[in-house]
Protein backbone atom coordinates (compact mmCIF):
# COMPACT_ATOMS: atom_id res chain seq x y z
CA UNK A 1 0.00 0.00 0.00
CA UNK A 2 1.21 3.50 -0.68
CA UNK A 3 3.27 5.18 1.90
CA UNK A 4 2.39 8.83 1.51
CA UNK A 5 5.34 10.05 3.54
CA UNK A 6 8.39 9.80 1.27
CA UNK A 7 8.08 10.96 -2.32
CA UNK A 8 10.27 8.95 -4.67
CA UNK A 9 9.91 10.94 -7.85
CA UNK A 10 8.98 14.58 -8.07
CA UNK A 11 8.37 16.36 -11.34
CA UNK A 12 7.87 20.10 -11.25
CA UNK A 13 6.64 22.33 -14.06
CA UNK A 14 8.07 20.05 -16.70
CA UNK A 15 7.91 21.24 -20.30
CA UNK A 16 9.22 19.27 -23.26
CA UNK A 17 8.70 20.88 -26.62
CA UNK A 18 9.65 19.54 -30.01
CA UNK A 19 10.80 22.10 -32.55
CA UNK A 20 8.95 22.27 -35.86
CA UNK A 21 11.47 22.93 -38.62
CA UNK A 22 10.80 24.24 -42.07
CA UNK A 23 12.61 25.37 -45.16
CA UNK A 24 16.04 24.84 -46.63
CA UNK A 25 17.88 25.90 -43.50
CA UNK A 26 15.60 23.97 -41.14
CA UNK A 27 14.57 27.13 -39.35
CA UNK A 28 12.54 26.51 -36.22
CA UNK A 29 9.12 27.96 -36.93
CA UNK A 30 7.29 26.75 -33.86
CA UNK A 31 7.03 24.07 -31.22
CA UNK A 32 4.87 21.09 -30.47
CA UNK A 33 4.08 21.39 -26.78
CA UNK A 34 4.26 17.67 -26.04
CA UNK A 35 4.60 18.12 -22.30
CA UNK A 36 3.47 21.52 -21.20
CA UNK A 37 3.87 22.09 -17.50
CA UNK A 38 3.38 18.86 -15.61
CA UNK A 39 3.63 18.53 -11.84
CA UNK A 40 3.74 15.04 -10.48
CA UNK A 41 4.64 13.32 -7.25
CA UNK A 42 5.12 9.60 -6.98
CA UNK A 43 5.42 8.08 -3.52
CA UNK A 44 7.41 5.02 -2.64
CA UNK A 45 5.50 1.78 -3.26
CA UNK A 46 2.77 3.57 -5.13
CA UNK A 47 1.35 3.00 -8.59
CA UNK A 48 0.52 6.15 -10.48
CA UNK A 49 -1.52 5.67 -13.62
CA UNK A 50 -1.24 8.29 -16.33
CA UNK A 51 -4.14 8.16 -18.75
CA UNK A 52 -4.78 10.07 -21.90
CA UNK A 53 -5.43 9.74 -25.58
CA UNK A 54 -2.73 9.08 -28.16
CA UNK A 55 -0.48 12.07 -28.70
CA UNK A 56 -1.30 13.81 -25.44
CA UNK A 57 2.32 13.68 -24.26
CA UNK A 58 2.28 10.68 -21.94
CA UNK A 59 5.20 8.95 -23.59
CA UNK A 60 7.19 12.17 -23.91
CA UNK A 61 6.72 12.68 -20.19
CA UNK A 62 8.12 9.19 -19.58
CA UNK A 63 10.97 9.74 -22.01
CA UNK A 64 11.88 13.00 -20.33
CA UNK A 65 11.93 11.37 -16.92
CA UNK A 66 14.15 8.66 -18.43
CA UNK A 67 16.43 11.34 -19.90
CA UNK A 68 15.77 10.25 -23.46
CA UNK A 69 14.49 13.76 -24.22
CA UNK A 70 15.76 17.07 -22.96
CA UNK A 71 13.10 19.18 -21.30
CA UNK A 72 12.77 22.86 -21.97
CA UNK A 73 11.84 23.81 -18.45
CA UNK A 74 11.12 22.24 -15.13
CA UNK A 75 12.78 19.79 -12.79
CA UNK A 76 12.75 16.08 -12.21
CA UNK A 77 14.11 14.86 -8.93
CA UNK A 78 14.47 11.40 -7.51
CA UNK A 79 14.90 11.12 -3.77
CA UNK A 80 15.76 14.81 -3.65
CA UNK A 81 18.43 14.56 -6.36
CA UNK A 82 18.13 16.61 -9.55
CA UNK A 83 17.87 13.98 -12.28
CA UNK A 84 18.39 16.34 -15.20
CA UNK A 85 21.88 17.34 -14.05
CA UNK A 86 23.20 13.82 -13.48
CA UNK A 87 26.37 12.76 -15.23
CA UNK A 88 28.78 9.86 -15.19
CA UNK A 89 28.53 7.50 -12.26
CA UNK A 90 25.57 9.34 -10.73
CA UNK A 91 23.66 8.91 -13.99
CA UNK A 92 24.51 5.22 -14.00
CA UNK A 93 23.19 4.94 -10.48
CA UNK A 94 19.98 6.62 -11.66
CA UNK A 95 19.77 4.07 -14.47
CA UNK A 96 19.87 1.34 -11.85
CA UNK A 97 17.02 2.97 -9.96
CA UNK A 98 14.59 3.76 -12.77
CA UNK A 99 13.79 1.34 -15.56
CA UNK A 100 11.26 1.14 -18.35
CA UNK A 101 9.09 -1.35 -20.22
CA UNK A 102 8.10 -0.15 -23.68
CA UNK A 103 4.96 -0.77 -25.65
CA UNK A 104 6.13 -2.91 -28.55
CA UNK A 105 7.62 -6.17 -27.28
CA UNK A 106 8.78 -7.05 -30.80
CA UNK A 107 10.94 -3.96 -31.18
CA UNK A 108 12.18 -3.83 -27.59
CA UNK A 109 14.44 -6.86 -27.74
CA UNK A 110 17.54 -6.90 -29.90
CA UNK A 111 16.90 -9.73 -32.38
CA UNK A 112 20.62 -10.56 -32.47
CA UNK A 113 21.03 -11.27 -28.76
CA UNK A 114 20.10 -14.40 -26.87
CA UNK A 115 17.88 -14.26 -23.81
CA UNK A 116 20.97 -14.74 -21.66
CA UNK A 117 22.70 -11.75 -23.27
CA UNK A 118 19.55 -9.64 -23.07
CA UNK A 119 19.12 -10.26 -19.37
CA UNK A 120 22.72 -10.21 -18.16
CA UNK A 121 24.35 -7.50 -20.24
CA UNK A 122 23.04 -4.73 -18.02
CA UNK A 123 24.14 -6.52 -14.86
CA UNK A 124 27.60 -7.09 -16.30
CA UNK A 125 27.92 -3.50 -17.46
CA UNK A 126 26.92 -2.23 -14.02
CA UNK A 127 29.18 -4.76 -12.33
CA UNK A 128 26.37 -6.44 -10.39
CA UNK A 129 27.37 -9.98 -11.39
CA UNK A 130 30.42 -11.67 -12.87
CA UNK A 131 30.56 -13.86 -15.96
CA UNK A 132 30.49 -16.95 -13.72
CA UNK A 133 27.37 -16.04 -11.82
CA UNK A 134 25.37 -14.34 -14.56
CA UNK A 135 23.62 -17.53 -15.71
CA UNK A 136 22.08 -18.11 -12.29
CA UNK A 137 21.12 -14.45 -12.05
CA UNK A 138 19.37 -14.69 -15.41
CA UNK A 139 17.56 -17.85 -14.34
CA UNK A 140 16.37 -16.04 -11.19
CA UNK A 141 15.02 -13.19 -13.30
CA UNK A 142 13.20 -15.61 -15.56
CA UNK A 143 11.68 -17.32 -12.53
CA UNK A 144 10.52 -13.89 -11.35
CA UNK A 145 8.54 -13.34 -14.51
CA UNK A 146 7.28 -16.91 -14.66
CA UNK A 147 9.34 -18.29 -17.50
CA UNK A 148 11.40 -21.49 -17.55
CA UNK A 149 15.18 -21.19 -17.44
CA UNK A 150 15.86 -23.52 -20.38
CA UNK A 151 15.28 -20.67 -22.84
CA UNK A 152 18.48 -18.80 -22.02
CA UNK A 153 20.18 -19.64 -25.31
CA UNK A 154 17.24 -18.86 -27.55
CA UNK A 155 16.62 -15.74 -29.60
CA UNK A 156 13.70 -13.33 -29.11
CA UNK A 157 11.92 -14.30 -32.32
CA UNK A 158 11.12 -17.68 -30.76
CA UNK A 159 8.69 -16.05 -28.32
CA UNK A 160 5.19 -14.67 -28.50
CA UNK A 161 4.30 -11.08 -27.68
CA UNK A 162 3.35 -11.87 -24.10
CA UNK A 163 6.50 -13.88 -23.51
CA UNK A 164 8.63 -11.13 -25.01
CA UNK A 165 6.99 -8.59 -22.74
CA UNK A 166 7.85 -10.82 -19.78
CA UNK A 167 11.45 -10.82 -21.03
CA UNK A 168 11.34 -7.02 -21.22
CA UNK A 169 10.11 -6.87 -17.65
CA UNK A 170 12.82 -9.30 -16.56
CA UNK A 171 15.44 -7.16 -18.28
CA UNK A 172 14.10 -4.04 -16.57
CA UNK A 173 14.25 -5.80 -13.20
CA UNK A 174 17.84 -6.94 -13.77
CA UNK A 175 19.30 -3.83 -12.21
CA UNK A 176 17.02 -3.97 -9.17
CA UNK A 177 15.13 -0.74 -9.85
CA UNK A 178 12.86 1.06 -7.40
CA UNK A 179 10.73 2.68 -10.06
CA UNK A 180 9.44 0.93 -13.14
CA UNK A 181 7.93 3.06 -15.88
CA UNK A 182 5.49 1.07 -17.98
CA UNK A 183 4.95 2.98 -21.20
CA UNK A 184 1.86 1.36 -22.70
CA UNK A 185 3.42 -1.90 -21.55
CA UNK A 186 0.31 -4.00 -22.15
CA UNK A 187 -1.31 -2.13 -25.04
CA UNK A 188 0.14 -4.40 -27.72
CA UNK A 189 -0.97 -7.59 -25.99
CA UNK A 190 -4.25 -9.36 -26.49
CA UNK A 191 -6.76 -9.38 -23.69
CA UNK A 192 -6.00 -12.63 -21.87
CA UNK A 193 -2.24 -12.13 -22.04
CA UNK A 194 -2.72 -8.54 -20.92
CA UNK A 195 -4.44 -9.71 -17.77
CA UNK A 196 -1.62 -12.16 -17.04
CA UNK A 197 1.04 -9.51 -17.47
CA UNK A 198 -0.90 -7.07 -15.30
CA UNK A 199 -1.14 -9.70 -12.57
CA UNK A 200 2.57 -10.36 -12.94
CA UNK A 201 3.31 -6.65 -12.49
CA UNK A 202 1.09 -6.63 -9.42
CA UNK A 203 2.99 -9.59 -7.93
CA UNK A 204 6.38 -8.09 -8.72
CA UNK A 205 5.40 -4.87 -7.03
CA UNK A 206 4.83 -6.64 -3.75
CA UNK A 207 7.89 -8.88 -4.13
CA UNK A 208 10.44 -6.22 -5.03
CA UNK A 209 8.86 -3.18 -3.41
CA UNK A 210 8.50 -1.41 -6.74
CA UNK A 211 6.77 1.81 -7.58
CA UNK A 212 5.09 2.09 -10.94
CA UNK A 213 4.48 4.92 -13.30
CA UNK A 214 1.89 3.26 -15.45
CA UNK A 215 1.17 4.99 -18.72
CA UNK A 216 -1.75 3.91 -20.83
CA UNK A 217 -4.42 5.22 -23.14
CA UNK A 218 -6.86 2.64 -21.80
CA UNK A 219 -8.36 3.70 -18.50
CA UNK A 220 -9.67 0.17 -18.09
CA UNK A 221 -6.13 -1.11 -17.64
CA UNK A 222 -5.16 1.16 -14.76
CA UNK A 223 -8.35 0.94 -12.80
CA UNK A 224 -7.43 -2.22 -10.93
CA UNK A 225 -3.72 -1.47 -10.76
CA UNK A 226 -3.30 2.20 -9.91
CA UNK A 227 -3.46 3.82 -6.49
CA UNK A 228 -3.70 7.24 -8.03
CA UNK A 229 -4.58 8.33 -11.52
CA UNK A 230 -3.58 11.42 -13.45
CA UNK A 231 -5.52 12.27 -16.57
CA UNK A 232 -3.47 13.98 -19.23
CA UNK A 233 -4.59 16.01 -22.18
CA UNK A 234 -2.59 18.18 -24.58
CA UNK A 235 0.52 18.01 -22.43
CA UNK A 236 -1.16 18.93 -19.17
CA UNK A 237 -2.73 17.05 -16.29
CA UNK A 238 -6.42 17.87 -16.25
CA UNK A 239 -7.32 15.78 -13.24
CA UNK A 240 -5.30 14.03 -10.55
CA UNK A 241 -6.59 12.04 -7.65
CA UNK A 242 -6.91 8.69 -6.00
CA UNK A 243 -8.06 5.96 -8.35
CA UNK A 244 -11.44 5.64 -6.66
CA UNK A 245 -12.15 9.35 -6.86
CA UNK A 246 -11.15 9.71 -10.48
CA UNK A 247 -13.04 6.63 -11.59
CA UNK A 248 -16.18 7.11 -9.54
CA UNK A 249 -16.54 10.84 -9.34
CA UNK A 250 -14.69 12.30 -12.28
CA UNK A 251 -14.73 16.07 -12.17
CA UNK A 252 -13.31 16.93 -15.56
CA UNK A 253 -15.49 16.31 -18.62
CA UNK A 254 -12.53 14.77 -20.45
CA UNK A 255 -12.16 12.11 -17.76
CA UNK A 256 -15.83 11.27 -18.14
CA UNK A 257 -15.31 10.98 -21.85
CA UNK A 258 -12.42 8.56 -21.34
CA UNK A 259 -14.46 6.49 -18.91
CA UNK A 260 -17.28 6.21 -21.35
CA UNK A 261 -14.84 5.02 -24.01
CA UNK A 262 -14.05 1.84 -22.05
CA UNK A 263 -15.83 -1.05 -23.79
CA UNK A 264 -18.39 -2.88 -21.68
CA UNK A 265 -19.51 -6.45 -21.74
CA UNK A 266 -23.23 -7.06 -21.38
CA UNK A 267 -26.00 -4.51 -20.91
CA UNK A 268 -25.04 -0.89 -21.54
CA UNK A 269 -24.52 0.82 -18.22
CA UNK A 270 -26.38 3.89 -17.11
CA UNK A 271 -24.34 7.08 -17.08
CA UNK A 272 -23.73 7.24 -13.33
CA UNK A 273 -23.07 3.57 -12.67
CA UNK A 274 -20.03 2.24 -10.83
CA UNK A 275 -17.85 1.76 -13.87
CA UNK A 276 -14.74 0.56 -12.11
CA UNK A 277 -16.02 -2.79 -10.95
CA UNK A 278 -17.95 -3.62 -14.07
CA UNK A 279 -15.31 -3.24 -16.74
CA UNK A 280 -12.61 -5.61 -15.58
CA UNK A 281 -12.20 -8.16 -18.37
CA UNK A 282 -13.64 -11.55 -17.60
CA UNK A 283 -10.22 -13.16 -17.70
CA UNK A 284 -8.60 -10.75 -15.30
CA UNK A 285 -9.38 -12.75 -12.20
CA UNK B 1 18.54 -21.54 -35.16
CA UNK B 2 21.46 -19.39 -34.10
CA UNK B 3 23.59 -16.81 -35.84
CA UNK B 4 25.98 -19.31 -37.41
CA UNK B 5 23.14 -21.38 -38.78
CA UNK B 6 21.66 -18.27 -40.31
CA UNK B 7 24.82 -17.44 -42.19
CA UNK B 8 25.25 -20.96 -43.55
CA UNK B 9 21.59 -20.88 -44.42
CA UNK B 10 22.18 -17.88 -46.69
CA UNK B 11 25.04 -19.69 -48.37
CA UNK B 12 22.84 -22.75 -48.84
CA UNK B 13 20.11 -20.66 -50.39
CA UNK B 14 22.60 -19.08 -52.77
CA UNK B 15 23.83 -22.54 -53.68
CA UNK B 16 20.35 -23.86 -54.37
CA UNK B 17 19.72 -21.45 -57.26
CA UNK B 18 21.58 -22.35 -60.42
CA UNK B 19 22.54 -18.79 -61.35
CA UNK B 20 23.99 -17.84 -58.00
CA UNK B 21 25.65 -21.25 -57.79
CA UNK B 22 27.39 -20.46 -61.08
CA UNK B 23 28.50 -17.12 -59.66
CA UNK B 24 29.90 -18.80 -56.57
CA UNK B 25 31.73 -21.32 -58.75
CA UNK B 26 33.19 -18.59 -60.96
CA UNK B 27 34.36 -16.66 -57.92
CA UNK B 28 35.83 -19.82 -56.44
CA UNK B 29 37.78 -20.43 -59.66
CA UNK B 30 39.12 -16.88 -59.56
CA UNK B 31 40.06 -17.33 -55.91
CA UNK B 32 42.04 -20.44 -56.80
CA UNK B 33 43.67 -18.59 -59.68
CA UNK B 34 44.58 -15.74 -57.34
CA UNK B 35 46.15 -18.10 -54.82
CA UNK B 36 47.99 -19.93 -57.61
CA UNK B 37 49.17 -16.62 -59.08
CA UNK B 38 50.43 -15.50 -55.67
CA UNK B 39 52.31 -18.78 -55.25
CA UNK B 40 53.92 -18.45 -58.70
CA UNK B 41 54.83 -14.82 -58.00
CA UNK B 42 56.39 -15.66 -54.66
CA UNK B 43 58.26 -18.61 -56.11
CA UNK B 44 59.97 -16.54 -58.77
CA UNK B 45 60.75 -13.77 -56.33
CA UNK B 46 62.24 -16.27 -53.92
CA UNK B 47 64.39 -17.99 -56.56
CA UNK B 48 65.29 -14.60 -58.01
CA UNK B 49 64.40 -15.54 -61.60
CA UNK B 50 62.47 -13.65 -64.23
CA UNK B 51 58.92 -14.95 -63.81
CA UNK B 52 57.77 -17.17 -66.67
CA UNK B 53 54.97 -14.74 -67.41
CA UNK B 54 57.51 -11.99 -67.95
CA UNK B 55 59.89 -14.05 -70.09
CA UNK B 56 60.51 -12.41 -73.43
CA UNK B 57 60.76 -14.51 -76.62
CA UNK B 58 61.91 -12.21 -79.37
CA UNK B 59 61.36 -14.93 -81.98
CA UNK B 60 57.80 -15.70 -81.01
CA UNK B 61 56.00 -12.35 -81.06
CA UNK B 62 52.29 -12.27 -81.80
CA UNK B 63 51.85 -16.02 -82.03
CA UNK B 64 48.17 -16.86 -82.48
CA UNK B 65 46.43 -19.04 -79.87
CA UNK B 66 47.15 -22.76 -80.24
CA UNK B 67 43.61 -23.69 -81.25
CA UNK B 68 43.63 -21.06 -83.99
CA UNK B 69 46.91 -22.42 -85.31
CA UNK B 70 45.44 -25.93 -85.38
CA UNK B 71 42.50 -24.74 -87.46
CA UNK B 72 44.58 -22.66 -89.87
CA UNK B 73 47.24 -25.35 -90.19
CA UNK B 74 50.20 -23.16 -89.23
CA UNK B 75 52.93 -25.47 -87.87
CA UNK B 76 54.49 -24.67 -84.52
CA UNK B 77 58.10 -23.72 -84.78
CA UNK B 78 60.50 -25.90 -82.86
CA UNK B 79 61.44 -25.03 -79.28
CA UNK B 80 58.62 -22.53 -78.99
CA UNK B 81 56.22 -22.67 -76.04
CA UNK B 82 52.70 -23.92 -76.68
CA UNK B 83 50.98 -20.50 -76.36
CA UNK B 84 47.50 -21.84 -75.66
CA UNK B 85 46.08 -18.32 -75.80
CA UNK B 86 48.76 -16.84 -78.01
CA UNK B 87 51.64 -14.51 -77.21
CA UNK B 88 51.94 -10.73 -76.98
CA UNK B 89 54.21 -8.10 -78.46
CA UNK B 90 57.27 -9.44 -76.61
CA UNK B 91 56.47 -13.09 -77.09
CA UNK B 92 55.16 -13.49 -73.54
CA UNK B 93 52.53 -16.14 -72.89
CA UNK B 94 49.08 -14.53 -72.67
CA UNK B 95 47.65 -17.41 -70.62
CA UNK B 96 50.31 -17.09 -67.94
CA UNK B 97 49.95 -13.35 -67.79
CA UNK B 98 46.20 -13.68 -67.67
CA UNK B 99 46.59 -16.03 -64.71
CA UNK B 100 48.38 -13.28 -62.78
CA UNK B 101 45.40 -10.97 -63.19
CA UNK B 102 43.24 -12.37 -60.38
CA UNK B 103 46.13 -12.02 -57.97
CA UNK B 104 46.28 -8.28 -58.46
CA UNK B 105 42.52 -7.95 -58.77
CA UNK B 106 41.96 -9.70 -55.44
CA UNK B 107 44.71 -7.69 -53.80
CA UNK B 108 43.03 -4.51 -54.91
CA UNK B 109 39.49 -5.69 -54.11
CA UNK B 110 40.34 -6.91 -50.63
CA UNK B 111 42.77 -4.22 -49.52
CA UNK B 112 40.63 -1.33 -50.73
CA UNK B 113 37.66 -2.94 -48.97
CA UNK B 114 39.71 -3.15 -45.80
CA UNK B 115 40.28 0.59 -46.05
CA UNK B 116 36.88 1.72 -47.33
CA UNK B 117 34.49 -0.48 -45.34
CA UNK B 118 35.79 0.19 -41.80
CA UNK B 119 36.01 3.89 -42.62
CA UNK B 120 32.48 3.96 -44.04
CA UNK B 121 31.02 1.83 -41.25
CA UNK B 122 32.57 3.82 -38.42
CA UNK B 123 31.68 7.22 -39.89
CA UNK B 124 28.20 5.97 -40.84
CA UNK B 125 27.59 4.65 -37.33
CA UNK B 126 28.77 7.87 -35.71
CA UNK B 127 26.77 10.06 -38.08
CA UNK B 128 23.62 7.98 -37.85
CA UNK B 129 23.70 7.39 -34.12
CA UNK B 130 24.54 10.85 -32.87
CA UNK B 131 22.84 12.94 -35.51
CA UNK B 132 23.00 16.67 -34.88
CA UNK B 133 26.40 18.23 -35.45
CA UNK B 134 28.24 14.93 -35.78
CA UNK B 135 25.69 13.77 -38.32
CA UNK B 136 26.00 16.99 -40.29
CA UNK B 137 29.78 16.69 -40.26
CA UNK B 138 29.61 13.16 -41.65
CA UNK B 139 27.10 14.15 -44.33
CA UNK B 140 29.30 17.11 -45.24
CA UNK B 141 32.38 14.90 -45.48
CA UNK B 142 30.52 12.38 -47.66
CA UNK B 143 29.24 15.10 -49.96
CA UNK B 144 32.69 16.67 -50.23
CA UNK B 145 34.42 13.43 -51.14
CA UNK B 146 31.58 12.40 -53.47
CA UNK B 147 31.71 15.71 -55.29
CA UNK B 148 35.33 15.17 -56.30
CA UNK B 149 35.70 13.09 -59.45
CA UNK B 150 37.00 9.79 -58.08
CA UNK B 151 39.54 9.31 -60.79
CA UNK B 152 41.12 12.72 -60.23
CA UNK B 153 41.45 11.98 -56.55
CA UNK B 154 43.06 8.63 -57.28
CA UNK B 155 45.45 10.33 -59.71
CA UNK B 156 46.35 12.89 -57.07
CA UNK B 157 46.99 10.21 -54.45
CA UNK B 158 49.05 8.23 -56.96
CA UNK B 159 51.13 11.34 -57.60
CA UNK B 160 51.77 11.81 -53.91
CA UNK B 161 52.66 8.26 -52.93
CA UNK B 162 54.24 7.40 -56.26
CA UNK B 163 53.19 4.96 -58.91
CA UNK B 164 52.33 1.39 -58.05
CA UNK B 165 49.79 -0.51 -56.04
CA UNK B 166 49.97 1.60 -52.88
CA UNK B 167 48.59 4.61 -54.71
CA UNK B 168 45.75 2.49 -56.09
CA UNK B 169 44.91 1.01 -52.69
CA UNK B 170 44.80 4.41 -51.02
CA UNK B 171 43.15 6.18 -53.94
CA UNK B 172 40.30 3.70 -54.34
CA UNK B 173 40.01 3.02 -50.62
CA UNK B 174 39.70 6.68 -49.70
CA UNK B 175 37.07 7.51 -52.32
CA UNK B 176 34.68 4.56 -52.25
CA UNK B 177 33.82 4.59 -48.55
CA UNK B 178 31.16 7.22 -49.24
CA UNK B 179 28.44 4.85 -50.45
CA UNK B 180 29.12 2.43 -47.58
CA UNK B 181 28.92 5.31 -45.15
CA UNK B 182 25.64 6.62 -46.55
CA UNK B 183 24.00 3.21 -46.51
CA UNK B 184 25.15 2.43 -42.98
CA UNK B 185 24.13 5.88 -41.75
CA UNK B 186 20.62 5.49 -43.16
CA UNK B 187 20.22 2.08 -41.62
CA UNK B 188 21.57 3.20 -38.23
CA UNK B 189 19.12 6.12 -38.19
CA UNK B 190 16.34 3.61 -38.76
CA UNK B 191 17.50 1.50 -35.83
CA UNK B 192 18.31 4.39 -33.49
CA UNK B 193 14.63 5.07 -32.92
CA UNK B 194 13.75 1.44 -32.20
CA UNK B 195 12.76 0.52 -28.70
CA UNK B 196 15.63 -1.90 -28.17
CA UNK B 197 18.15 0.93 -28.63
CA UNK B 198 16.23 3.18 -26.26
CA UNK B 199 16.02 0.37 -23.75
CA UNK B 200 19.79 0.02 -24.06
CA UNK B 201 20.18 3.74 -23.37
CA UNK B 202 17.94 3.50 -20.34
CA UNK B 203 19.95 0.50 -19.12
CA UNK B 204 22.96 2.83 -19.04
CA UNK B 205 25.10 1.31 -21.78
CA UNK B 206 27.85 3.42 -23.30
CA UNK B 207 27.35 4.91 -26.74
CA UNK B 208 30.13 2.75 -28.17
CA UNK B 209 28.50 -0.39 -26.80
CA UNK B 210 25.10 0.53 -28.22
CA UNK B 211 26.57 1.43 -31.61
CA UNK B 212 28.84 -1.51 -32.10
CA UNK B 213 27.29 -4.31 -30.05
CA UNK B 214 23.61 -3.53 -30.50
CA UNK B 215 23.06 -1.65 -33.74
CA UNK B 216 25.97 -2.82 -35.89
CA UNK B 217 25.05 -6.54 -35.89
CA UNK B 218 21.61 -5.53 -37.11
CA UNK B 219 22.99 -3.57 -40.07
CA UNK B 220 25.71 -6.10 -40.91
CA UNK B 221 23.88 -7.22 -44.04
CA UNK B 222 24.51 -3.76 -45.50
CA UNK B 223 28.23 -4.33 -45.12
CA UNK B 224 28.08 -7.71 -46.85
CA UNK B 225 26.13 -6.23 -49.75
CA UNK B 226 28.44 -3.22 -49.91
CA UNK B 227 31.44 -5.52 -50.14
CA UNK B 228 29.98 -7.57 -52.98
CA UNK B 229 29.11 -4.39 -54.89
CA UNK B 230 32.33 -2.47 -54.43
CA UNK B 231 34.70 -5.40 -54.95
CA UNK B 232 34.13 -5.66 -58.73
CA UNK B 233 33.96 -1.88 -58.99
CA UNK B 234 37.40 -1.50 -57.47
CA UNK B 235 38.77 -4.27 -59.70
CA UNK B 236 37.47 -2.39 -62.73
CA UNK B 237 38.94 0.86 -61.43
CA UNK B 238 42.33 -0.77 -60.99
CA UNK B 239 42.18 -2.07 -64.56
CA UNK B 240 41.40 1.39 -65.83
CA UNK B 241 44.13 3.10 -63.83
CA UNK B 242 46.73 0.53 -64.87
CA UNK B 243 45.53 1.04 -68.44
CA UNK B 244 46.33 4.72 -68.03
CA UNK B 245 49.78 3.70 -66.91
CA UNK B 246 49.81 5.07 -63.36
CA UNK B 247 48.91 1.85 -61.60
CA UNK B 248 50.74 -1.41 -61.43
CA UNK B 249 54.29 -1.42 -62.79
CA UNK B 250 56.16 -4.40 -64.19
CA UNK B 251 53.47 -6.91 -63.31
CA UNK B 252 50.82 -8.21 -65.67
CA UNK B 253 47.71 -6.52 -64.39
CA UNK B 254 44.69 -6.85 -66.64
CA UNK B 255 44.75 -3.13 -67.30
CA UNK B 256 48.36 -3.23 -68.45
CA UNK B 257 47.56 -6.15 -70.73
CA UNK B 258 44.66 -4.27 -72.32
CA UNK B 259 46.89 -1.27 -72.82
CA UNK B 260 49.47 -3.56 -74.40
CA UNK B 261 46.98 -5.33 -76.61
CA UNK B 262 45.69 -2.04 -77.96
CA UNK B 263 48.90 -1.54 -79.98
CA UNK B 264 48.34 -4.20 -82.61
CA UNK B 265 44.62 -4.75 -82.33
CA UNK B 266 44.05 -3.05 -85.67
CA UNK B 267 46.39 -5.54 -87.28
CA UNK B 268 44.27 -8.46 -86.22
CA UNK B 269 46.06 -9.39 -82.98
CA UNK B 270 42.77 -9.95 -81.21
CA UNK B 271 43.55 -12.65 -78.69
CA UNK B 272 45.15 -10.72 -75.86
CA UNK B 273 42.40 -8.10 -75.76
CA UNK B 274 39.63 -10.68 -76.07
CA UNK B 275 40.76 -13.00 -73.32
CA UNK B 276 41.58 -10.26 -70.85
CA UNK B 277 38.23 -8.62 -71.43
CA UNK B 278 36.43 -11.92 -71.02
CA UNK B 279 38.28 -12.61 -67.78
CA UNK B 280 37.28 -9.24 -66.33
CA UNK B 281 33.75 -9.58 -67.66
CA UNK B 282 33.20 -12.96 -66.01
CA UNK B 283 34.52 -11.84 -62.62
CA UNK B 284 32.60 -8.57 -62.54
CA UNK B 285 29.40 -10.19 -63.77
CA UNK B 286 29.62 -12.98 -61.20
CA UNK B 287 30.14 -10.51 -58.37
CA UNK B 288 27.42 -8.14 -59.50
CA UNK B 289 24.88 -10.89 -59.91
CA UNK B 290 25.79 -12.30 -56.52
CA UNK B 291 25.42 -8.85 -54.99
CA UNK B 292 21.93 -8.55 -56.43
CA UNK B 293 20.94 -11.96 -55.14
CA UNK B 294 22.40 -11.17 -51.72
CA UNK B 295 20.42 -8.00 -51.47
CA UNK B 296 17.22 -9.76 -52.44
CA UNK B 297 17.94 -12.41 -49.86
CA UNK B 298 19.11 -10.29 -46.95
CA UNK B 299 17.14 -7.09 -47.07
CA UNK B 300 13.53 -8.27 -46.99
CA UNK B 301 14.46 -11.16 -44.72
CA UNK B 302 15.68 -8.79 -42.06
CA UNK B 303 12.92 -6.29 -42.54
CA UNK B 304 10.21 -8.79 -41.65
CA UNK B 305 12.43 -10.54 -39.10
CA UNK B 306 11.68 -13.96 -40.54
CA UNK B 307 14.92 -15.68 -39.68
Amino acid sequence: MPNPVTPLLEVCGLKTWYPVKKGVFARTVGHVHAVDGVDLTLYRGETLGIVGESGCGKSTLARTILRLEKPREGTVSLGGQNVLALRGEALRAYRRTVQVVFQDPHASLNPRHTVLELLTEAMLVHGLVTRDTCREAAARLLADVGMPDDILDRYPYAFSGGQRQRLCIARALALGPQLLICDEAVSALDLSVRAQVLNLLQDLKAKHGLSYLFITHDIGVVQHLADRIAVMRNGKFVETGSADDVLNTPTHPYTRLLLRAVPHIGIPLPEEADVSSETVPATAS
Amino acid sequence: MNRMAKETNILRRLWRRWDTRLCLLVIAVYCCAAVYGEAVYRYYRWTDQTPSYNQVHETARYVAPAFVRVFSGTPASAGQPLYLLGSDNLGRDVLQRLGQGPRIAFHVGIITSLIAIPLGVILGCLGGYFGGRVGSAVVWLCATVASMPGLLFILAVAMVVGQGLLGIYLGIGLTTWVSVCRNVRGEVIKHRGRAYVQAAQVLGYSHARIMFRHILPNVAHIILIAFSIRFPASVATEVFISFLGIGVQGEPSWGIMINNARLRLWQGVWWEMTFVTLAIFALVLAFNHLADALRDLLDPALRTEQV
